[in-house]
């Protein structure tokens, strides 16, 4: 998902002091509510009454019915009859953090909607245009839970007074939007939502928009723009979407994942949410396990698990055993990979990756054991990147290009030592110098891959001159 | 005495030499000289060309008398050292000593068949003209409809 | 008739919300609620103390002026509140550097060249897009400003070819001067270079696409400034293209300005390719007269030839654009002149003489008849100084015959009341207005820079326009109320439907067309418009010196010929056919010979042969506008003057000396010599004429109202139809742009489309 807000990306990884400045607001909250509650060390593994999406794996009913069964729609009306102070209380409470990428406070943005209104409507846009390599949660939630989105959409629309929810669903999920479409049209012949949701007398539509498969409409400027049928290029931030957003209204643009846990969040309390994981990391969360492990899944874990036992646990272990891990991209494709020596003992959490220099992401993990061709995998996502960049700001169309050349030669061994800090170089004068985030993820798996693999990169290269001198 | 016989016999050859007193002032006026010495040819326009070895230092010992019409044009009074054909200007210049009377000239390409003289100054004269792009190109008026 | 419901789409209200100016204009305490989220995370603690209310911690003085302190490398400078980062440096004299930024378009911060460190701030930020903040301190010259601008300039050279010297904009590039100042001296780039094909968008734009920085200025100035959905990016990442997505002409009447926008060589002029470089141009500061606004341009010369036309910045005017035929048509100048007098012989046939001659037959010409039978006509592209000339060479020989081809009704206060014939409200005035009514006009091809400033107040300041007429395409909506004259009159009566919407506005303004009043009931119309605009005026309660009535002129000397007491319209020359008939630059073919008597005389004075000089029996050449310092008038009043850019071709004279020459040998010579003392003439008749770039107020339109009601004329069924609908009609106006194969070429390319005046491009 690269629902990355820019500043806010950025923040996380190169100046976590701003990220928690804007963090504090919420912490003190809860602070000072639950001063005797003690110190939770350990974390997950998560009990199954503690899980949010009971419906993962598809074994049960998606239709209403079946959501009816697991407890989604009981005492919605309620909810939103508590109001909006409630509801973005008990967000405020739960410390959710952003499921998209950036982790920017939840409830904070959502009450950022809260101003007297103007006359113009206010949107809630849902980005579902899930893109990012290795990340597959939002499809399980649209596909096996979609429920849970739309009364999601209902209760956050609620909290920031919006009209109606759009939610820009990625192209290439076909069965997915067809499952959410169905579930949009129960929700509406049950009265759930549409005029008078619930009987509450809020009157809230949910539009299903499917998008054209380009990784940069899930950038939420690229998303809004997307949406009003323009090419997805994203906008320049000021003015912010909650000013000036989709059809120049203001406008939240959301995760799904974050959308899909405010009802739970909302029936159990905020302060059942925020009793896992450590503290500003708080919450259960759905993370994606793919690559070199024996059983790849998506599992909903607890915040602040720690990586190797989650690979341990739900993964089936690496392939070949630990001792075999090479490296682990742990938040999708954007994030810097972590070599083994730091999977032994990271948390996976916001502020526990962002102290291994990298990022939280959209909890993709990618594993990689020793079989791989590090220089190449890393030469394929900026390949990836290049393709998806929209062109229209020159560091990212320029330089990403250029990355993917080198990143090629580099694969071949076809370089220079010298290039390798030219290119580390290069990647700076991409990282924060662009609209949006993508040519910082385009930066970061290279920065990454010096940072952590430098020698790799050095002998092939010699090994290429000493076989192009022989 | 004898000196004052020498120039009375030269004057008697001049003006016999010159076809009488007529002929003697038609060349005088024509050439601004009088002279007279072996005539070594005539070529096919009417010019005749003289030498005289014995009286005239080198450079002056060969001459032409001019026709009096060549091409076309009257030629009696205005006359063009042009009128000289190729041939016959190799011996006039002392390039050779051959006249083409006894030595014919070999026969080439670039010869002209009929000699033509300069045309400097007439309609026919060559005018350099320029290559470089006109700036402005003005209005050429339409042609008036008869009336 | 149809009534349209004007809809401005939400591009366009995108549009403004990213303007400049919408933000401007926005309350500064709605600007900062909103930004909380980026102070609170760029700024952390330090703008903590700067969102503070005003009133609590601030100086009273402060508080009051409503201005934000920031601080520009350390200076401190006070700007609005909503000033961009680009523009407070700016205010204390920094220059950032910018390729996508644009004063005068849309901001899309897209090049990253104008990145700047902000003190404190995380990352650089885009100076042409951000709002300043309070306290902020912009370090325009820091390690990490400098960083990112070598960066990104090398990001932007990686890709763009080293074509400089066979760049025709070589000398005048914003790439070449800013990579010279803030570029690197070597290049890592060992990569392959993109290329990009070319495409074939008109005769006038040449492409080279590979040197395309894609900025996106061009896309911008044609979506927004003119008006038309042409341009447009393709493809995404290196592959972005700028293009017109299917092949196609850029079809637009102010296209060449993409030209002077485009920071590369990108877009350059075809007519102007390898001909010239700008070093070795001198440049000539100058006035067009291809339309009655009189833009502002720059004549460049080389050799005594004029190579090209720009805009030069006018902001009453033209601003900084120009239209295509004013920028293109300049080849016309050098085609179909008359470099010498010509007279005709004995057999009718025009042939060349000398001035003696030609002179002392129009002396004798003039003497030998009665001042009566003398008469004169002044065509489009006179100037004033000549048409001061003439007329008191005519006055002189007892002759009072002197018209404009140009019609406007004598009728009630005619052109009496300088009110009645001007563009009152002016052309900047249009951006104070909220209603616009147009009737019988297309200014998008009469007045293209006129139009383009309608527009702009359409976008950002919804200006609503409303017009009678045929149905055209104005680059805006508007309401369109019809084209028959009975709306007219229903709109004066006020039984129109659409007289609440012009009694509710309150700055109307109404603008006649010209073609209009050319109509046998010009004097009708006037009157119902006059109406109109009165009608309008008493509704809004407008003050004073706001001005409704306007009247577009299409030619460039109508104004000045009625200030100086011309009489418009040649009504009476073809009512009392003179002896000898005198044309200034008469080639609009409104007398023909078929209308004079047989043994009569025509003189046509003018600098192209064109319909003029076709029946003329005497042909004096004069000069065009950029061989002579003359005096024009735009259509709201301004008088501007041209410069002598190039000399005349051939023998060819200014034109008022020309007529000084005659009327001394005439016999009534001229009490000027110098063109000082034709502008002393000229004050003497109408001082404004030498006010140079003033508008002297004219404001009688109560006493033209009610003169006007006097008139009795009553409107013709016929509908009102502007005579230039297309943007085929728009490119050949006039004897000079008659005579411009660029002109022909546009014509040819607009109808034929874009591939049949497509040559084969040399690079």
């Amino acid at each position: 998902m690269l629902s990355l807000s820019r500043a806010v990306v950025s923040g996380v990884v190169r100046s976590p002091a701003a990220v928690s400045q804007a963090g504090v607001t919420a912490i003190t909250r809860f602070n000072s509510t639950a001063q005797t509650a003690p110190k939770k060390t350990t974390f997950g593994p998560l009990a199954d009454e503690d899980r949010i999406f009971t419906n993962l794996y598809g074994r049960h009913d998606w239709r209403l019915n079946g959501a009816l069964k697991r407890g989604d729609w009981y005492k919605t009306k309620e909810i939103l009859l508590n109001g909006v102070d409630w509801i973005l209380n008990e967000i405020k409470v739960s410390g959710l953090r952003g499921r998209g990428g950036a982790g920017f406070p939840t409830g904070m943005k959502w009450s950022f909607m809260n101003k007297p209104s103007d006359g113009r409507p206010k949107y809630l846009v849902v980005n579902a245009d899930e893109g990012e390599p290795g990340t597959c949660k939002d499809r399980e939630i649209m596909r096996h839970d979609p429920h849970k989105l739309v009364e999601g959409c209902l209760i956050a629309g609620k909290a920031m007074g919006a009209r109606a929810a759009y939610i820009y669903i990625r192209g290439e999920f076909y069965n997915e939007s067809s499952n959410l479409q169905v579930a949009i049209n129960e929700a509406y012949a049950a009265g759930l939502i549409g005029k008078n949701s619930c009987g509450s007398g809020y009157d809230f539509d949910v539009f299903v928009m499917r998008g054209a498969g380009a990784y940069i409409c899930g950038e939420e400027t690229a998303l809004i723009e997307s949406l009003e049928g323009k090419q997805g290029k994203p906008r320049l931030k000021p003015p912010f979407p909650a000013d000036v957003g989709a059809f120049g209204c203001p406008t939240t643009v959301a995760n799904v994942e974050t959308v899909s846990v405010a009802p739970t969040i909302c029936r159990r309390g905020g302060s059942w949410f925020l009793g896992f994981g450590r503290e500003r990391n708080s919450g259960t969360k759905l993370f994606n396990i793919s690559g070199h492990v024996n059983t790849p899944c998506t599992v909903e874990e607890e915040m602040s698990i720690p990586l190797k036992e989650l690979i341990e646990r739900h993964a089936g272990g690496v392939r070949g055993g630990w001792d075999n891990l090479l490296a682990v991209i742990p938040g999708g494709s954007s994030t810097p990979l972590i070599p083994k020596s730091v999977c032994e003992d990271v948390l996976m959490d916001f502020d526990g990756l962002v102290q291994a220099q990298t990022g939280l992401g959209t909890a993709a993990l990618i594993v990689m054991d020793k079989s791989t061709d590090i220089i190449r995998a890393i030469a394929r996502l900026i390949e990836f990147y290049k393709h998806e960049s929209c062109g229209q700001c020159t560091p990212c169309r320029e330089g990403v290009d250029w990355m993917n050349d080198m990143m090629w030669r580099f694969v071949r061994g076809d370089a220079r030592q010298a290039e390798i800090d030219m290119i580390w170089e290069i990647s700076k004068q991409i990282e924060g110098h662009t609209i949006c985030a993508l040519g910082d993820g385009a930066a970061w798996p290279v920065q990454g891959l010096i940072r952590h693999f430098r020698p790799v990169m050095e002998n092939r290269i010699s090994e290429y001159q000493q076989q192009a001198r022989a | 005495m004898a000196e004052y016989l020498n120039v009375v016999r030269r004057a008697l050859g001049q003006i016999g030499g010159h076809g009488g007193l007529k002929g003697l002032l038609v060349q005088f006026f024509r050439a601004n000289d009088v002279k007279t010495g072996a005539l070594i040819g005539v070529d096919k326009y009417g010019n005749k060309y003289f030498e005289d070895n014995k009286h005239y230092f080198f450079g002056r010992h060969r001459w032409v008398l001019y026709t009096t019409e060549m091409n076309g044009k009257n030629t009696m009074w205005e006359v063009d050292g042009s009128m000289v054909p190729a041939e016959w200007h190799r011996w006039l210049h002392c390039m050779t000593d051959d006249p083409p009377t006894t030595h014919p000239p070999e026969p080439k390409k670039f010869l002209a068949e009929v000699h033509q003289f300069n045309v400097s100054g007439s309609a026919q004269q060559y005018v350099p003209y320029s290559t470089t792009r006109k700036k402005v190109h003005e209005w050429v008026p339409p042609k008036a409809e008869a009336q | 008739m149809s009534t349209k419901v004007k809809q401005p789409s939400l591009f366009h209200w995108w549009l403004k919300l990213r303007s400049p100016l919408f933000w401007s204009r926005r309350p500064n305490s709605e600007r900062v609620m909103l930004r909380l989220p980026t102070v609170g995370r760029a700024l952390a603690g330090a703008a903590k103390s700067s969102l503070a209310p005003s009133n609590t911690v601030r100086t009273s003085v402060q508080a009051a002026s409503n201005m934000v302190e920031v601080f520009v490398d350390g200076k401190p400078v006070e700007v609005e509140p909503g000033t961009t980062v680009l523009q407070a440096c700016e205010k204390v004299g920094v220059q950032i550097p910018r390729f996508c930024y644009h004063e005068r378009l849309s901001v899309a911060g897209n090049c990253r060249m104008c990145l700047v460190e902000i003190e404190k701030a995380p990352k650089p930020v885009a100076a042409c897009a951000m709002p300043v903040m309070k306290g902020w301190n912009i370090l325009t010259n820091s390690e990490k400003t400098r960083k990112a601008r070598e960066g990104v300039m090398e990001f932007l050279l990686a890709n763009h070819p080293l074509d400089c010297p066979i760049c025709d904009q070589g000398g005048e590039c914003d790439l070449q001067d800013q990579s010279m100042q803030f570029g690197s001296d070597r290049s890592r780039f060992t990569e392959r270079k993109r290329a990009v094909e070319d495409k074939n968008i008109g005769p006038l734009i040449k492409t080279i696409m590979t040197r395309c920085i894609q900025c996106t200025r061009c896309v911008r100035f044609a979506s927004e400034i003119a008006g038309v959905e042409d341009l447009g990016t393709t493809g995404r990442g290196n592959n972005l293209q700028i293009g017109t997505y299917v092949e196609k002409m850029f079809m637009s009447e102010l296209s060449g300005n993409v030209i002077d926008v485009c920071p590369v060589g990108a877009l350059t002029s075809k007519p102007y390719a390898f001909t010239a470089r700008p070093w070795e141009t001198r440049k000539t500061e100058s006035i067009d007269v291809m339309d009655a606004v009189g833009s502002n341009i720059i004549v460049s010369t080389r050799g005594g030839e004029v190579m090209r036309v720009m805009p030069r910045l006018n902001e009453d005017v033209n601003e900084e654009w120009i239209s295509d035929k004013t920028r293109f048509s300049y080849d016309g100048l050098k085609r179909q002149r008359l470099t010498q007098p010509m007279v005709k012989d004995g057999s009718g046939q025009l042939t060349a003489t000398t001035w003696e001659d030609a002179l002392t037959r129009v002396a004798g010409a003039l003497q030998s008849v009665q001042g009566s039978e003398v008469a004169a006509i002044a065509g489009g592209l006179a100037d004033a100084e000549a048409l001061v000339s003439l007329k008191d060479l005519l006055n002189r020989l007892d002759s009072e015959n002197l018209c404009t081809e140009e019609v406007f009704p004598m009728e009630g206060a005619g052109t009496d009341l300088r009110s009645n014939y001007l563009l009152n409200s002016r052309i900047a005035g249009i951006e104070d207005c909220d209603l616009l009514l147009l009737i019988g006009t297309n200014p998008r091809y009469e007045a293209p820079m006129f139009n383009a400033r309608v527009r702009k107040s359409w976008l950002h300041n919804e200006l609503q326009v409303a017009m009678v007429g045929q149905s055209v395409d104005l680059s805006y909506t508007y309401d369109h109320l019809g084209e028959e004259t009975s709306v007219l009159k229903e709109l004066a009566d006020g039984t129109h439907p659409f007289c609440q919407v012009l009694s509710a506005a309150k700055r109307p303004v109404v603008v006649v067309g010209s073609s209009a009043l050319q109509r046998e009931d010009g004097a009708a119309i006037l009157g119902a418009v006059s109406t109109i605009a009165q009608n309008a005026r008493t509704s809004s309660g407008v003050e004073e010196g706001w001005k409704v009535l306007n009247v577009l002129h299409r030619v460039a000397s109508q104004v000045a010929a009625l200030d100086l007491g011309y009489k418009a319209g040649v009504d009476a020359i073809r009512k009392n056919p003179p002896k000898v008939l005198f044309l200034l630059g008469a080639d609009a073919g409104c007398i023909t010979r078929a209308d004079l008597p047989k043994d009569s005389l025509i003189i046509y004075q003018g600098h192209h042969g064109d319909v003029g000089a076709t029946m003329a029996d005497i042909i004096l050449p004069g000069a065009a506008y950029t061989e002579k310092n003359a005096t024009y008038v735009n259509t709201e009043g301004r008088s501007q003057h041209t410069r002598v850019a190039v000399t005349a071709p051939g023998m060819a004279r200014e034109d008022w000396k020309i007529i000084r020459a005659v009327s001394d040998l005439a016999g009534v010579a001229l009490p000027y010599d110098t063109v000082d003392e034709v502008r002393a003439r000229l004050e003497e008749v109408s001082p404004n004429l030498v006010r140079y770039d003033d508008i002297q107020e004219a404001n009688y339109f109560k006493q033209a109202n009610e003169l006007a009601q006097a008139v009795n004329q009553d409107l013709i069924a016929s509908p009102l139809v502007p005579p230039q609908l297309t943007v085929k009609d728009f490119y050949m106006t006039d004897s000079i742009s008659r005579a411009s194969q660029t002109m022909a070429k546009c014509v040819k390319a607009v109808t034929e489309g874009a591939a049949a005046v497509d040559e084969p491009s040399i690079c």
